[in-house]
């Protein structure tokens, strides 16, 4: 058999007839595979979609739950606090009303006055018109607290809601302790107005010394300690 | 002839073992490749049986048509207008032609063998009636 020009030429044609052939029948396979696969990834991306879905959605609900949670818990703080701030408001009050029943150390701005009895007393008078009685020191009480006096003790002694104070003989009793003239009154409070509603004509202090009593008075830190 | 049969194989086997995959977006060229190749083999296979196969036009024949087809499927994707199914109507039409005067031809071929055969059945009957006679 001779091999002439024709035979190469159409060899060299079918070759590349062939070679297109099979590149495109191998494209159309993989095109197919590739459906066939997609088919599948298809449904396996919708299952992980949902997946994801389902992941979201519990994560939303987590999320607000978070969420509830936190406001509850902003709630139960502010509750807390505002019940500490009324056991502070508490504190204070008892704190307050420790120092009115002088239960505690107190101090502040006041006023002292002192009574004493008078040193010189005439023949023939009588004594008990030159010494310091229980209603003197009664009548300075009233009047510092009527002027706002916020605590009071006399010679060291806390005068409370429901002390008293008498006389017997030469000695003044208070709350049953018993204190020998002078009788130095300490008082709690503004000071102007203290010494002012001391000061007042025919006030208190006026009046002591008609009685001839020995009344000495001024501003002073006053320190006082419990009872 | 064995030749361009080892070559056809040779071909396809090429072409099957190449792992050459062709993007999605050019699938159009290849198949219009191939239309353009067997138009072209067929239209051979036609000069063939009409004795008019020039192998110069076949194989320009060959790859202009093959050049051409993808160069209209190339100016058709730039223009956004589908070219590529003219050349495909084309190819088409002419396949069609081509394999139906292919059919034509071989069938006058094997009716001309089919009365050759008769006339020299009938000769040699006549020769034997003949010869029988004598």
């Amino acid at each position: 058999m001779h091999v002439s020009g024709k035979h190469v030429i159409l060899s060299l044609v079918l070759f590349v007839f062939g070679y297109l052939v099979a590149v495109s029948y191998e494209q159309a396979q993989n095109l197919l595979e590739d459906e066939e696969v997609s088919v599948e990834e298809w449904d396996r991306a919708f299952y992980y979609r949902q997946q994801l879905i389902d992941f979201e959605e519990r994560n939303h609900a987590l999320e607000q739950q978070i969420n509830d949670l936190r406001v509850e818990l902003l709630q139960t703080e502010t509750s807390l606090s505002e019940e500490q701030q009324n056991l502070m408001s508490a504190v204070d009050l008892k704190r307050e009303l420790q120092a009115y029943v002088g239960e505690l150390a107190i101090e502040g701005p006041g006023v002292f006055i002192t009574l004493n009895d008078q040193d010189y007393v005439p023949d023939r008078a009588n004594v008990n018109d030159y010494i310091v009685h229980d209603r003197h020191v009664q009548l300075v009480i009233n009047e510092l607290l009527s002027a706002g006096a916020e605590a009071i003790e006399i010679n060291g002694q806390r005068l409370l809601h429901n002390s008293h104070v008498f006389c017997v003989g030469p000695v003044i009793t208070v709350d049953g302790t018993t204190y020998p003239a002078p009788f130095t009154i300490e008082a709690i409070g503004n000071p102007d107005t203290l010494l002012q509603s001391l000061e007042l004509d025919q006030g208190v202090i006026d009046q002591l010394v008609n009685e001839r009593i020995e009344v000495e008075y001024g501003e002073k830190h006053v320190e006082m300690t419990p009872q | 002839m064995w030749l361009m049969i080892i070559f056809l194989g040779l071909g396809i086997g090429l072409g099957l073992l190449s792992d050459f995959s062709i993007p999605a977006l050019y699938s159009n060229y290849l198949s219009l490749a191939i239309l353009a190749a067997f138009d072209t083999l067929l239209g051979g296979i036609r000069a063939h049986f009409e004795h008019v196969f020039n192998q110069f036009i076949f194989v320009t024949g060959f790859f202009f048509n093959i050049t051409l087809a993808i160069f209209l499927t190339f100016i058709g994707a730039q223009l956004g207008v589908d070219l590529y199914l003219a050349a495909v109507f084309a190819f088409g039409w002419r396949l069609f032609q081509n394999i139906a005067i292919i059919r034509r031809r071989i069938l006058d071929r094997w009716q001309q063998q089919k009365t050759l055969k008769k006339k020299s059945q009938s000769t040699l009957s006549i020769e034997k009636s003949k010869l029988i006679d004598k």
